[in-house]
């Protein structure tokens, strides 16, 4: 609202002017709260990469900077932590679940989007009402499940990708998410798909997914974020290194560094870095997905 | 619309299987009193008891009253619109009742066939204990008569009911644009259903405690502490329905019935002030803490991140350089991965004395404190402990305190961007007519920008108590041995219910407690949200 006022004359001219003066005031004050803000959300970051370079000493002496930076902790922390196997296997579950999740996700929100059938609204606010859910709810009985489930089936789920991956290949948040995109696409491309002998799965490969691209994004970010965050699930379905998700390693070599807090914060920055350096490069679709959807992944 | 169906079919079976599924299962589970085992023996309201004590008996009473009150009025409201509109609403009724038998029979055909699927394992002890063995002892419990009986007895009402909607539909689709009443009778038959056996197992539970008390020879006053508290919930909901009709009439009707109003709800409160802890003291003390941890949680995060997510959005939206920048900056707390995170925070509120945040208190020349492994209330604190002020008048420990400052720190930004989002649907118009009318920022923002935001506000902040009663993974990476479980919020007492302990049923139990909490909430937030939420 003010900085239309303030653009014009020198910088004494506008002190001159009371008005300009107060608003110049306000500007400066609006700025003051905003980088105090940005400050707090991210020194704890800064510090985390401060004190990964440090040594023993410094880490636990409360120095605020390293004398010289000990990039070796890194290694050490990779290799303490067997961070290459959490990582591949986060790597890997997110490839398969986010896949699945793109396959169904997609045509069950095309569905919702693009064709009519009784009991559409029913099924509809069934889906949601199941983000309602708490996670805890599903504890006991898809742990029960999914033990079941390797017994009968020739893979075993316990300890193994099935029960990290397949629950989460269709969620009511990737439906509702895609659904929002694919509501938007005209009808008279159908029509005009329909004209040239295209039925609705190609119309789907061929069209509408590649115009809702930016939806299909937001979906495969989440899930990344899904993944790298997962924690209570994994614990419970999984009791060897061989499968367990990042999340879980770096908590159990926390509990295992612990009063080595130079490697721990090293093992901190492995962790986050993918996630962050993902988010640098898609913060718009990103923000967006989130901004559009009001709901988290 | 086959093809509809079969694009839906893959998404819902497997959210049915992980998603909905575990509701049924987890009910069933929750009758079980399964030690160290997947099944236990059936123990019908027990871990209820075990976590709540003999509220429980009321809460499914009232859960079952809920339910008949809802299909009743869903019921009355479709025959009052056939009646003044002339919608011919009935013939809905008898397919979506049929629809609603079949699921609820259908229901039944799961709680026939799931104890005979979680036997088999037990059933394998001692004999070679194969795959194939395994398969063969599903197929043969698949083709149990009872429970192919149970099958197809279910499907074959559900079908029929389903045929028969969709006829009756495509005669409507016909005539005119009347609204479709299937669903209506289809919840008010399933809410009927629900309430019948939540009452038929109240019932048998509270028949069965008497039976056993009077084995023991013990006093039991459970009808009368049911009455007295329900008693005691009635005052308060008329106290309710008074105040909100004193508003509507003349002064002196309205202030008379505000004064009766006062004094059902004094007389409420006192009821249950009275009652509630002797009915509820034999309940798992774990429980309840986790509980007032959860509500310590929400009233100390939800307002304060709320508040400053506003106040950054607000100036952000001022046409600011660099807003872009700032907006990622915020942003990243939230998407940096939480174990992550917590972990930094460990260390920023750990006990050393060179901890960060202690080195910080030596600057200022105060002692260092324990953080994290503080377990005394911070009220407790500052009075300095001289006199002891009870679990909840000392407020949240410290640690929880801690877990609070992370937990703000990381949703603020979150809050921010929605914030944002909200304030630019809000037309740049009604700023222009504000402006000519002489309002100033401040008369803006109150008049303009806060009736406009109030969706958004309303959402998030049922977003925010809702996602803190569900927050388990920073309180479990946060959470200390020296803190002594005061930072031990719901999820988590599930968490350790279950896998610390192994108590499958009980963990469950305290599951579905918390879904109903989560449930009333919601339900209070719609209720207070159509009157006060402005959908410009």
């Amino acid at each position: 609202m003010a900085s239309g006022a303030v653009g014009a004359g020198t910088f004494r001219a506008r002190l001159a002017d009371p008005a300009a003066r107060r608003a110049a005031l306000n500007q400066g004050i609006i700025y003051v709260v905003l980088v105090v803000g940005a400050a707090a959300s991210i020194l704890p970051f800064l510090y985390t990469v401060s004190v990964s370079l440090m040594n023993l000493t410094e880490a636990t002496g409360g120095r605020a900077l390293p004398a010289t930076p000990q990039w070796s902790n890194y290694v050490e922390a990779w290799q303490d932590a067997q961070f290459s196997l959490y990582f591949m296997n986060s790597v890997k579950i997110t490839l398969i679940s986010v896949g699945g999740a793109l396959v169904f996700c997609a045509l069950a929100a095309y569905a919702f989007a693009q064709m009519e059938f009784p009991g559409k609204t029913f099924l509809f606010t069934l889906l949601l009402s199941t983000l309602m859910l708490p996670e805890a709810i599903t504890w006991v009985p898809n742990f029960i499940t999914v033990s079941w489930l390797g017994r009968i089936s020739p893979v075993p789920w316990l300890n193994n990708w099935p029960s990290l991956t397949i629950p989460f290949m269709a969620s009511a948040f990737g439906i509702f998410l895609l659904r929002q995109f694919f509501q938007q696409i005209p009808r008279e491309l159908w029509d005009s798909a329909q004209i040239d002998g295209s039925g609705h799965l190609r119309y789907l490969v061929r069209v509408v997914l590649p115009l809702s691209s930016a939806a299909v994004m937001t979906l495969v970010l989440f899930g990344f974020v899904g993944a790298w965050n997962a924690l209570a699930w994994p614990i419970l379905v999984t009791t060897t290194p061989d499968w367990r998700p990042i999340s879980y390693g770096l908590l159990s070599f926390l509990d295992e560094a612990g009063a080595l807090l130079h490697l721990q914060m090293a093992g901190a920055i492995i962790t986050m870095l993918p996630i962050v350096v993902l988010y640098f490069f898609t913060q718009r679709h990103f923000i967006e997905g989130i901004a559009t959807t009001g709901l988290k992944g | 619309m086959l093809l509809a169906y079969s694009f839906l079919a893959p998404a819902f079976i497997i959210i049915g299987l992980f998603g909905l599924f575990p509701l049924a299962f987890a009910a069933y589970e929750s009758t079980l009193r399964g030690l160290n085992k997947i099944v236990g023996s059936y123990d019908g309201l027990g871990n209820y008891v075990r976590a709540v004590d003999n509220l429980i008996y009321i809460l499914t009473f009232w859960i079952a009253a809920g339910l008949i009150y809802f299909a009743v009025s869903t019921i009355a409201r479709a025959v009052q619109e056939h009646r003044q509109e002339q919608t011919n609403a009935m013939r809905w009724a008898l397919p979506a009742i049929l629809t609603a038998a079949g699921t609820a029979l259908f229901a039944r055909f799961v709680y026939v066939l799931l104890p005979e699927m979680l036997l088999i394992p037990s059933k394998l002890r001692g004999q070679n204990n194969t795959q194939e063995a395994f398969r063969s002892l599903v197929v043969e419990t698949w083709w149990l008569p009872k429970v192919q009986i149970a099958l197809w007895i279910a499907v074959v009402l559900l079908a029929g009911g389903v045929v028969w909607g969709l006829f009756v539909n495509r005669t409507v689709a016909r005539d005119s644009r009347e609204p479709i009443y299937f669903v209506p009778f289809f919840s008010a038959g399933i809410s009927l259903v629900s309430a019948a056996a939540l009452i038929w197992l109240t019932w048998t539970e509270i028949n069965a405690a008497y039976a056993e008390a009077l084995e023991e020879g013990v006093g039991l006053e459970l009808w009368s502490q049911i009455v007295t508290i329900s008693a005691g919930f009635l005052l308060l909901l008329l106290a309710w329905r008074l105040w909100e009709s004193a508003g509507q009439r003349s002064s002196n009707t309205g202030m008379a019935l505000r004064l009766v109003g006062a004094v059902a709800l004094m007389a409420g409160a006192w009821v249950l002030i009275a009652e509630l802890p002797r009915v509820v003291s034999a309940g798992d003390e774990d429980w309840w803490n986790g509980l007032m941890a959860t509500v310590f949680y929400v009233l100390g995060t939800v307002p304060i991140q709320l508040g400053l997510a506003l106040i950054l959005a607000a100036l952000l939206f001022q046409k600011i350089r660099g807003q872009t920048l700032f907006r990622v900056l915020y942003f990243l707390p939230y998407v940096a991965p939480f174990v992550g995170t917590a972990a930094v925070f460990r260390i920023i509120f750990s006990n050393r004395p060179t901890a960060p945040l202690n080195s910080l208190l030596d600057l200022f020349g105060a002692e260092p404190l324990l953080w994290l492994s503080e377990p005394a209330g911070i009220i407790q604190m500052i009075t300095g402990g001289r006199i002891d002020l009870g679990p909840i008048l000392s407020g949240p420990s410290l640690a929880l305190v801690a877990i609070m400052i992370y937990g703000i720190w990381t949703y603020v930004g979150f809050d921010t961007v929605i914030f944002l989002a909200g304030l630019g649907a809000i037309p740049n118009e009604l700023y222009e007519v504000a402006d000519i009318d002489g309002a100033g920022g401040w008369a803006q923002f109150r008049h303009v920008t806060l009736p406009l935001l109030s969706p958004t506000i309303y959402f998030l902040s049922l977003y925010a108590v809702i996602g803190t009663f569900k927050a388990f993974n920073h309180i479990f990476v946060l959470r200390q041995a020296a803190a002594l479980g005061t930072t031990d919020t719901a999820s988590i007492v599930i968490f350790q219910a279950f896998k610390r302990d192994t108590r499958y049923g009980y963990a469950s139990a305290l599951a579905i407690l918390l879904l109903l909490i989560i449930m009333v909430i919601t339900l209070v937030n719609n209720r207070i949200a159509s009157r006060r939420v402005f959908y410009g």
